[in-house]
């Protein structure tokens, strides 16, 4: 994929290259090492400084650990903001992703330290908690994101999404027509099967990919008990059969949609309930001084 | 087996029109144009777009014959196989063409298609978005809640509460707190307001004094602020941000009282709180009369006890144990006499043994010190108890009673001593003396060696029963005794708990059975405790097999106390050494 040069500006050959990399990997991992340094440098100083009666945030280490864990966690923040306005070059959207990761990673160790090892069930610890899920979420994202859109994309066997839809939509007309002669208990299973909401799917359902009380299972199964003579009914259970099978690639594939969005389901919020405790931690700190 | 065509409209008003025809071919074309067998006036359809065939097999084939493919059951392709039983459908532009069975014959309904109007809708079935709430409102509801029950409800109750402490109830702040009281002030979990007066005020010496009325200062604060250290980079910014927001300091109570470090008692403080100032001090503070001192180990002056130099005055000054200090208790006690084991002391003990509980090897050190009940320190020396057995005061008896100076009277015993004698039965009693003198008198007479100044002269003689132990001294013109001032603690701004040395035998560190002379001071140096004590650093990075670790606060106290120091305190509790 050759990009476009862009606009007052010849592309050279390592450039391109360049942009191929991806934010992970960015100037041969650059932010990573930064970030490592600060954690090396945040674990020496910890084992080194030795604060009485033991440490704590509220220690000369402590309050350095602590701005720089609040600074970050600031700075990481507005990736929000920063990602909407995609630019080049070394400030470009690319490395303040690949800064935003690794950083990110970093406050594990900051934070930590910041805390002393001293844990409780206080607004102190929820701000903490919130941050490690906050960077749990982060993770996960990044696991998925490398892992999953292949998976997706075998699923759907070249097939768009509207393309999906519309197949069980032509299979739904179809049994239509073909449940027509069908008698009133029957005919009822088939509507309900045909009647069935496509996307009604809850979070949980979607994640565990177990679909419960699925109508078109259900008309399958009492089919399948029909008169083997039947001719109208067979017809009918094969065209099940056969939007059983779509609609279950279909759930697959909605399965995997939610496992890749669902991490920004909980960052995103989780960052903004973050930002909220932090601001009560340090309040807290300063108004109980 | 022939093709059924069906054709399916809908009117403007929505009525269905089906119309059926067969027709006898094998082979249909699919196109826009007008020949066609089945026409589609559809622009996204071409002219000549496919051809539908009978299949042997009872199937139908299906072949796009222009560029453009076709798609059967929502998937593109260019040719596919279709069994009419089973059925399918395919779809050419706007119109799908259903496959199936009809009395024999092969049934293609053609039929519009509607435009997907819930196209859109249904693709945002696919994502999350459509099951869950935005991430936006849920970012405002819990930074809302976070910011509503951690931050607004805890200050408004604060600023609302009752000026009184006893009545005021802050409702919400217990998730404030960073961490448990110590053990001292566990009572006031709850009551964060006690402490923590005024909103963004640092917690104050007055408040802490409040309850904390007698807690001494360690020294005049002007001598404080010169003798302490400046501070390292770490004590500066610590310093630059408690003066930023206010707190008092250096030297307040919080800056060593640590708080919400746990349950527990406070630990007590570590060797570099003291060795900050005592480590350099005489470099800040020359008039100080302390030496520097960082680490027991290390860096600490010899030990400079407060010995007795004039016991008439009372008069004790501190001379350091290298300087050879003599001491003037105003008693005679050779230690060496009374505990050499083959003297005339140990056989006198021995004879005594059983009665007086002294051993039949002779004296030991416990025969005379008595520890106090708590075992830190050693009773006062009684000489009624502890000399008297063998000194014996007995002058005189009379019939089963035996006569006794008494002990600390000197008055008295002079008194005692000048008639001794003089009322035992007289030799010549009521016998009429004969001559000229006195004749016909009775006349009393005594022929015992002459008593009076003789015997009190011997009494307070080196050699006499007080001479023995005592100096004598003149005092308003009369002959008195110099007072006995044995110290009962040499060291008084350093703890020492004999209780904690039971396993050390006393000689090992008071060399008392050498001493031929009451004015050594029978202590032992610093060095002597180094054998076993360290300085907490060393502890730490060697942890030598039977070494103590001893910080500053197992001997000293920051607040001048009558107590132990901290970290005795914390070992008593835990019964170390005990």
């Amino acid at each position: 994929m050759t990009s476009a040069p862009a606009p007052g500006g010849a592309h050279t050959g390592r450039k391109i290259s360049a942009d191929r990399e991806g934010f992970l990997r960015h100037r041969r991992f650059r932010w990573l090492k930064l970030a490592a340094l600060l954690c090396v440098v945040a674990v020496v100083a910890y084992a080194l400084v030795d604060i009485q009666p033991r440490p704590n945030g509220g220690s000369w280490l402590g309050y350095t650990l602590g701005t720089i864990g609040a600074g970050l966690i600031a700075w990481l923040s507005l990736l929000g903001v920063r990602k909407r306005a995609m630019t080049r070059g070394a400030w470009s959207l690319k490395a303040w992703t690949s800064a935003h990761v690794y950083l990110g990673l970093s406050l594990i160790v900051v934070a930590t330290l910041h805390t002393g090892f001293q844990f409780g069930w206080n607004v102190h610890t929820l701000a903490y908690g919130l941050m490690m899920l906050v960077i749990a979420s982060g993770v996960w994202g990044i696991v998925v994101y490398a892992a999953l859109p292949a998976a997706l994309s075998a699923n759907r066997e070249e097939l768009t999404r509207e393309q999906m839809i519309e197949g069980i939509r032509a299979v739904d007309r179809q049994l239509h027509a073909a449940a027509q002669p069908l008698g009133r208990e029957p005919a009822e299973l088939v509507q309900a099967a045909l009647d069935e909401d496509l996307f009604a799917g809850s979070l949980i359902t979607r994640l565990s990919g177990a679909w419960r009380s699925c109508a078109t299972a259900r008309a399958i199964d009492r089919f399948a008990l029909a008169d083997a003579n039947d001719e109208a009914a067979g017809k009918v259970e094969k065209l099940l059969i056969r939007r059983k099978a779509q609609l279950d690639r279909l759930r697959r594939q909605m399965r995997l949609k939610a496992l890749l969005e669902v991490w920004l389901f909980v960052h995103v919020p989780a960052t903004i309930a973050l930002l909220a405790a932090l601001t009560a931690h340090i309040v807290s700190v300063f108004y109980y001084w | 087996m022939t093709f059924r065509l069906r054709t399916v409209s809908t009117t403007a008003d929505g009525r269905r029109i089906v119309r059926d025809k067969d027709v006898a071919q094998d082979v249909l074309t699919v196109g826009r144009a007008a020949e066609s067998d089945i026409h589609l006036p559809d622009l996204a359809v071409e002219p000549n777009h496919a051809r539908i065939a009978l299949q042997s097999g009872n199937r139908v084939s299906v072949e796009a014959t222009g560029t453009l493919g076709f798609a059967l059951d929502g998937r593109s392709g260019r040719s596919a196989s279709i069994d009419p039983r089973t059925g399918g459908e395919l779809r050419f532009g706007s119109t799908s063409i259903l496959v199936g069975e009809d009395g024999g014959a092969v049934l293609l309904t053609v039929e519009p298609v509607a435009d997907k109007v819930d196209g859109d809708l249904e693709a945002d079935g696919m994502t999350l978005a459509s099951v869950l709430p935005g991430k936006r409102k849920l970012a405002w509801i819990l930074a809302g809640l976070i910011l509503a029950l951690f931050l607004a409800l805890p200050i408004a109750s604060n600023l609302l509460r009752s000026p009184d402490v006893k009545q005021s109830n802050v409702v919400g702040d217990g998730s404030w707190t960073p961490g448990p009281l110590s053990l001292a002030h566990h009572q006031l979990e709850a009551k964060c307001e006690a402490c923590h007066v005024k909103p963004f005020e640092s917690v104050r010496n007055e408040t802490c004094m409040s309850c904390h009325k007698a807690a001494h200062d360690h020294a005049p604060e002007a001598r404080l602020a010169m003798a302490r250290a400046e501070p390292g980079v770490g004590g500066k910014i610590l310093g630059g941000v408690a003066h930023m927001f206010g707190k008092e300091g250096p030297g307040a109570c919080v800056d060593c009282h640590r708080e919400h470090e746990g349950l527990a008692a406070m630990p007590p403080p570590a060797q570099q709180f003291c060795a900050d100032c005592h480590g350099s001090l005489k470099d800040r503070l020359p008039s100080t009369k302390l030496g520097n001192a960082a680490d027991f180990g290390t860096a600490h002056p010899e030990f400079s006890p407060a010995v007795m130099v004039d016991p008439v005055a009372g008069l004790s000054r501190r001379i350091p144990l290298d300087a050879n200090p003599r001491e003037n208790s105003g008693l005679a006690f050779p230690h060496k006499l009374h505990l050499d084991p083959r003297g005339g002391v140990a056989k006198m003990a021995a004879t005594l043994a059983g009665g007086k509980g002294y051993g039949t090897s002779g004296l030991a050190c416990a025969d005379c010190h008595r520890p106090t009940e708590d075992g830190v320190r050693f009773k006062p020396i009684v000489m009624e108890r502890d000399c008297e057995a063998c000194h014996s005061l007995v002058y005189d008896k009379a019939g089963p009673v035996f006569r006794k100076l008494r002990h600390g009277d000197l008055d008295q015993a002079i008194a005692d001593v000048s008639i001794a004698g003089n009322t035992a039965e007289p030799v010549v009693t009521g016998r009429a003396r004969p001559g000229d003198y006195g004749a016909n008198q009775l006349y009393f007479a005594r022929f015992t060696r002459p008593v009076g100044g003789g015997l009190v002269a011997g009494m307070l003689g080196k050699d006499g029963v007080c001479g023995e132990c005592h100096v004598t001294t003149l005092k308003a013109g009369r002959v008195a005794i110099v007072p006995v001032r044995l110290p009962a603690r040499y060291i008084a701004h350093g703890w020492f708990d004999h209780s904690a040395h039971k396993q050390t035998k006393c000689a090992e560190c008071h060399a008392a059975g050498g001493s031929a002379s009451a004015a050594d001071v029978l202590l032992p140096k610093v060095a002597e405790c180094r054998t076993c004590h360290v300085g907490e650093q060393a502890a730490s990075m060697f942890t030598a097999k039977g070494k103590v670790p001893s910080s500053c606060a197992m001997c000293h106290t920051y607040h001048p106390s009558p107590a132990p120091p901290p970290l005795a305190r914390r070992e008593r509790r835990q019964g170390v050494g005990g």
